[in-house]
This record gives structure tokens, C-alpha cells and sequence, in this order.
């Protein structure tokens, strides 16, 4: 991933098109590399959500539900890995309390991944969030990513419960077949 | 004397009009819940270590209004992280209390780190939290809690308090208690 294709990023800026439409206010974050293109499309197109960074994935999860509490409808972004940081957050207080989150995350392992130390998890990020009842959707293009990331955040606040949007790596990646 | 954490809860509500409290799971909430149940109660039944965390993004989301939080010390030690985040942060209505018992009472009273001399208010000084104080006596709760209730934070106050053995408990009913408080404190949702 080269300084200029995270600069110009289509579906990230159509992803950021999703959370606008959706007055999302508020992006909670753990840091990875794809996202960072997420992130400058929030910052040159959207300047009005706020971003702040956690140290933990379920931390993330605490803080957006303390958004949505206080009335404001909040997005997590995190890698496939922090999901697994995140699971017993989900559980007890979105899902049991009936706290919706839309969920942006950037997907690792699979075929052309290079960390073997990633395909566990990533092997798991869709029967964890399948066990949980939290639907989910893939986007692996450009087109279409802001009509995905608006169904999948109009369903969550609907009812009352998370939502995800998994980003595959193919959209950074040209490598990457998943 | 050390009062016991029902007694600081108690004096805690006493000295609250509508602010929002958020409880960490356990015995933290059902104290709550004795000492006076309010709508602006959030009990969290679940998420060990997150209560700080709700409460940061309910005080980004309300600025206008104090929002307290309702720790322990093993709950927090979980969630040291929070302590940064807040920190970065820095939302000027945000109180968290630390019911400071040095052990996991509501798990059978095994010692947590602060039997040992963990000290939570230099972990959060060192983390960037700007108002720490710690406490040890109800007079000195009670001056630290009008402080934070009035003076720009975000706060620590750590209180060593004895375990109070509460044995009632708030509501399981989640998702009522998640609309009785955002009801309460003029979320729509």
C-alpha cells in the first residue's frame, strides 16, 4: 500500500458517504493500516464526525455505547483481530442491552495473507459475529460500498443491535484473493 | 473511620440531583441500587472493566451534563487503558469514582493488586487525568465529590472504602434499564 492509494481511496470515501447519511457523529477507533484511508476521507470530507482513538477494541465498544446513550449514534472501527478483544462487550452490554453499533473492520487473513498469525481470527470473525446474532455484510469493491454501509447501519439502529461491515482486503490489496 | 462502600454510595446520591451514573458490575451496582434507585442509574450487569468507558463517551455525548462513574479497583485494573483515553479526551463533566477494597468482592474477596500496593490515583495522574484525589473517610468523600460535581475535570477520586455485602439487587430487565435511563437523560432513540 503505497502514500497515494491511501490518499485516493474510493471505497473509503464512499464508506464515509455511508456514515454521513447515517448522522453518525462519532467514530471510535483502534488503529490499523487500511483505515487510515477511512480517515483522511473523514477528515477532508466529513470534518464534522468526530474520532477518537481507544487502546483496545472493547474499550471502543464501551465508549460508543456511552455515545449512544447519551443520544448520539456511534461507528467502531478495528481490525479483524480486535474482535476477538471485543467479544464480551458485544455480548453483555450491546447485544444484551440492546445497543446498537455500526462496526467497520478491516479484515485480515485468508488467501494471499502474509502473517500466519492472522488467519486464526480471521477465520473466525464471521462465525464469532454469526454465534453473537450480528449481522454482517462484506464490501470488496468500490462500488456499492455506501449503499452496503447505510443498510447495514439502518438495520442496526432499527433494531436495536450491532451491525458490521467487514472490509476486504482486496480493497487495498491487489494481491489479496479474500 | 473508613466507611463502607453502601455508606460512600449513599452519601454519594445525597449530594447528586440528576446527574447520570454509570455502575460497574456487581457489587458497585447493587449498592447503587440500595443506596437509591433513580433512573439516571445505568447498571451494567456485564462488560467487566468497561464502566469508565461508557462513561467517557456518555460525557462526549452530553457535555452540558456531570456524568459519574461508579469503578473498582478490580474492574478498573482490567481497563487501565480507559484511564489514557480519558485522559486524551479530557472531558471537563467526567467523575469517576473507584470503590478502592484492595479485592474482587463480588467474586469472593480474592486481593487485587492494591492489596500489594498498586496505587490507582498515581496510575492515574501518570496517565494524564487531571483531577485525582484519594480518600479515605467520609468527610473527605464527601468534599471531593462537591469538587467534581462543580469544578472542571476529568476526575479520579479513588475512596477506600470497606465491603458493604449488599445482598439486593437492581433489575435484570437490560434493555429496560437502558431506556429508563436514556428516557432519563433526554436521549431519543
Amino acid at each position: 500500500m503505497s502514500a497515494s492509494s491511501t490518499l485516493k481511496a474510493t471505497w473509503a470515501g464512499e464508506v464515509c458517504r455511508g456514515l454521513a447519511t447515517l448522522k453518525i457523529r462519532d467514530v471510535v477507533y483502534v488503529p490499523d493500516n487500511p483505515l487510515s484511508h477511512v480517515l483522511h476521507a473523514l477528515g477532508v470530507d466529513h470534518p464534522d464526525i468526530r474520532t477518537t482513538i481507544a487502546t483496545r477494541e472493547e474499550e471502543a465498544f464501551g465508549i460508543a455505547a456511552g455515545l449512544y446513550l447519551g443520544g448520539i449514534r456511534p461507528a467502531v472501527m478495528l481490525q479483524s483481530s480486535g474482535l476477538g478483544n471485543s467479544i464480551n462487550a458485544l455480548a453483555s452490554l450491546d447485544v444484551a442491552f440492546e445497543i446498537p453499533v455500526l462496526m467497520l473492520i478491516t479484515m485480515r487473513g485468508g488467501d494471499g495473507e502474509w502473517n500466519p498469525t492472522q488467519q486464526p481470527m480471521g477465520r473466525a470473525v464471521r462465525p464469532i459475529l454469526d454465534a453473537l446474532g450480528i449481522p454482517h455484510v462484506t464490501i470488496e469493491s468500490d462500488g456499492g460500498a455506501e449503499s452496503l454501509v447505510r443498510h447495514a447501519g439502518e438495520q442496526a439502529f432499527a433494531t436495536h443491535r450491532p451491525g458490521a461491515c467487514l472490509l476486504a482486503r482486496k480493497l487495498w490489496s491487489p494481491k489479496a484473493v479474500s | 473511620m473508613m466507611m463502607t462502600r453502601l455508606e460512600a454510595t449513599r452519601r454519594l446520591i445525597a449530594l447528586l440531583t440528576d446527574q447520570p451514573v454509570v455502575a460497574s458490575l456487581g457489587h458497585p451496582a447493587y449498592d447503587l441500587f440500595e443506596a437509591g434507585d433513580r433512573p439516571e442509574n445505568f447498571y451494567t450487569w456485564g462488560s467487566m472493566g468497561l464502566a469508565s468507558s461508557i462513561g467517557l463517551g456518555l460525557a462526549m455525548a452530553q457535555p452540558e451534563r456531570r456524568v459519574v462513574v461508579l469503578d473498582g479497583d478490580g474492574s478498573l485494573l482490567m481497563n487501565l487503558g480507559s484511564l489514557a483515553t480519558i485522559a486524551t479526551a479530557a472531558p471537563p463533566n467526567l467523575v469517576v469514582i473507584v470503590w478502592d477494597n484492595e479485592l474482587y468482592g463480588t467474586t469472593g474477596g480474592q486481593p487485587t493488586a492494591t492489596a500489594t500496593g498498586a496505587d490507582l490515583a498515581r496510575a492515574a495522574q501518570a496517565l494524564g487525568i487531571p483531577e485525582v484525589v484519594t480518600v479515605r473517610e467520609a468527610k473527605t468523600f464527601d468534599k471531593a465529590v462537591r469538587r467534581a460535581l462543580a469544578d472542571p475535570g476529568p476526575w479520579v477520586i479513588v475512596a477506600k472504602v470497606g465491603e458493604s455485602g449488599v445482598a439486593t439487587k437492581p433489575p435484570l430487565d437490560s434493555p429496560m434499564i437502558k431506556r429508563r435511563f436514556m428516557a432519563a437523560i433526554g436521549s431519543p432513540e
